[in-house]
């Protein structure tokens, strides 16, 4: 610790962390300004927010766990060709090849289970706490639209091993679109590349999985993290 | 209407304009590289001699997708996608009736409904027969009969279906 | 009290305090009308939040890193268009809809229900306009969200574990078909 202090004093510290050392109340409030990561939280919360009974913390369980996929997700990228030729082969070759890489799929695997877990369960509590009236109504359908596109990436990341398991269920989970009115066959189409799951699909659940749909998670996120700093700030006798 | 249109109203309308038509643009572009494409697959596919299709049975032809099967002097080609959600439906010798494992539709040996939650009877494809060779047509798929209809053979399960065995 | 904005003392700047009260403008605040958080009711994100949170992830994690040794991805066959196996199972997350899939016609269990689940959800904040937030005293809406909770917990369990080859009844402990 003694080390990170000085290192703080000298100019390059200063320069890197701009907010006084946290001593004081005001410091630590500098900090929340000054600081990139910090700056998602609010300066002071109300007592209860900080307690487990009140979220469970299962807010910030799907969070770490998107982080998780995220890791896990770039090392998988590196050994994984979206193409039926190669798609199977190179899971197999992670298996048995790739350094930690049985291990980092696994990780890869049920975070991603957990992940549409943890987002249904907080949405769960916060239905029970009734956090999602005024101010934060609009919040929650933020909420919504993040569980959606959690199970849009879960469900795309499904098909990329090419197995029996993954093949199956994306032709009956896309079948479902063909009875959508009107526009229902169409969207399938468009969504498989074809009338049947083959190269074009596997290619696209791949483009939707790993830039699509984690970019446009990000960006919900944000603005769900945004009303949730603001709103929190206030003490409007919630419980 | 009015004449005279003041500079604040026309930069208003302008630019909404623009964006409107940026992302008239992008979706244009969008479908028209995403739209589906009828590839080169899916036409006629040459298959077997008309007369190894059996009368009681059905034979699988992999390349087309489908079952051949006759009534009488007619052969029916019969697609092997479940008309309720597309899985691959194996025909059930034992029984003598298609049997869908995903959701438990059952077919007879013509594709008719028998029970399940399938929304009809198997899809059909039409057929020509060459100097004695099935041609089936997979770019076309006729939908099944319909779900309320009368079955047109007489067969019910010949046995125990093949459900629990695998 | 008098209406500022039509009390004539108030309509000269004032001295309060040593500040200078420029203006008085009807109407409500154009942040909304928030009420003031009592500060003694409120701690410091930095550390009691933090650390807990900190904690939190920690605890997360350490289950993930539990799981992924001691348990290995599936991977099944390669992919094969002309094998069904059989069961067909869907991710977890999906075996209600699956269920439902089985029971009626698709565009009701694959269309109209999934759709109204969402949109329901969604405009839950909007339907119940009711202020209070303890159980207690929201015994409607509390009661129609878990009973369908509880509804949709009970039909993903039979559709994972509960169903087999042609999507019939089994009892887990006797066979087991559930896939994750
Ligand atoms: C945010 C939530 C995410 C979810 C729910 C998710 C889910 C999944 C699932 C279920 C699979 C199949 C896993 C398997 O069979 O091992 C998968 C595979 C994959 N994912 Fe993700 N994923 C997420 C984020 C990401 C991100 C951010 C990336 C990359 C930037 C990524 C890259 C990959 C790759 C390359 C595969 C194929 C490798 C494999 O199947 O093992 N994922 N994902
Ligand atoms: S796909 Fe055949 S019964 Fe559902």
């Amino acid at each position: 610790m003694q080390l990170m202090d000085r290192f703080r004093a000298t100019a390059v510290g200063r320069s890197l962390f701009r907010s006084p050392d946290r001593v004081t109340e005001r410091d630590r409030a500098a900090g929340h300004w000054a600081n990139f990561l910090l700056h998602i939280y609010p300066v002071k919360v109300h007592r209860r927010e900080i307690e487990f009974r009140y979220s469970w913390y299962l807010g910030v369980a799907s969070a770490v766990l998107f982080g998780s996929l995220v890791a896990s997700g770039i090392y998988l990228m590196f050994f994984y060709v979206p193409s039926p030729a190669s798609a199977y082969g190179n899971i197999q070759a992670i298996q048995t090849e790739v350094a930690f890489g049985q291990f980092v799929r696994n990780v890869h695997r049920w975070s991603a289970n957990l992940m549409v877990i943890a987002v249904a369960a907080h949405m769960a509590r916060v239905f029970y706490r009734g956090a999602y009236k005024p101010p934060r109504e609009f919040n929650w359908v933020i909420g919504v639209v993040l569980l959606v596109l959690t199970l849009l990436l879960s469900f795309t990341g499904y098909l990329l091993p090419w197995d029996q398991l993954a093949y199956w269920a994306v032709t009956v989970g896309t079948s479902m679109a063909d009875f959508v009115p009107f526009i229902g066959g169409t969207t399938r189409e468009m969504l498989l590349g074809g009338d049947q799951v083959g190269s074009a699909t596997l290619l696209r659940f791949y483009v939707l999985h790993v830039a699509v749909l984690p970019a446009a998670l990000v960006a919900v996120l944000a603005i769900h993290l945004w009303r949730w700093r603001k709103d929190s700030m206030l003490d409007d006798g919630e419980g | 209407m009015n004449e005279h249109i003041d500079r604040r109203a026309f930069v208003s309308k302008a630019w909404k304009g623009g964006v409107a038509l940026i992302g008239l643009a992008g979706a244009w572009t969008s479908w028209d590289l995403l739209r589906p494409r009828r590839g080169p697959g899916g036409g006629e596919v040459r298959t077997v001699a008309a007369d190894v299709v059996p009368e009681g049975g059905v034979v699988e032809v992999t390349a087309a997708r489908a079952y051949l099967t006759r009534v009488g002097d007619e052969i029916v080609a019969i697609s092997e996608k479940c008309p309720h959600l597309g899985c691959r439906v194996p025909f059930c010798e034992q029984s003598g009736q298609f049997e869908c494992p995903c959701h438990g539709s059952v077919f007879n040996r013509l594709g008719e409904y028998r029970e399940g939650p399938t929304p009809r009877g198997m899809d059909r494809h039409p057929v020509r027969i060459e100097d004695g060779v099935i041609f089936v047509d997979t770019a076309r798929v006729e939908a099944g009969p319909d779900k309320g209809a009368p079955e047109t053979i007489d067969e019910p399960p010949a046995g125990p279906s093949c459900a629990g065995e695998h | 009290m008098a209406d500022p904005t039509t009390d004539p003392g108030r309509t000269q700047p004032q001295l309060a305090a040593g500040r200078r009260v420029l203006g008085i403008v009807p109407g409500t605040p154009a942040t909304g009308t928030r009420k003031e958080p009592d500060r003694d009711e409120m701690v410091m994100v930095w550390p009691h939040l933090l650390v807990r949170h900190a904690v939190a992830a920690l605890a997360v994690l350490a289950v993930v890193l539990v799981l992924a040794v001691l348990f290995d991805a599936p991977l099944r066959e390669i992919a094969n268009p002309t094998n069904t196996p059989n069961p067909e199972k869907a991710p977890w997350y999906f075996a209600a809809l699956q269920e439902l899939l089985s029971l009626f016609h698709p565009q009701v269990a694959g269309v109209l229900v999934p759709t109204a689940i969402l949109v329901g959800l969604a405009a839950l904040p909007y339907i119940d306009r009711n202020p209070e937030t303890s159980p207690g005293r929201r015994k409607v809406v509390v009661a129609t969200f878990t009973i369908f909770l509880v509804l949709w917990v009970v039909l993903t369990v039979i559709g994972f574990a509960f169903r087999g080859p042609n999507w019939d009844w089994v009892w887990p402990w006797v066979e087991w078909h559930g896939e994750l």
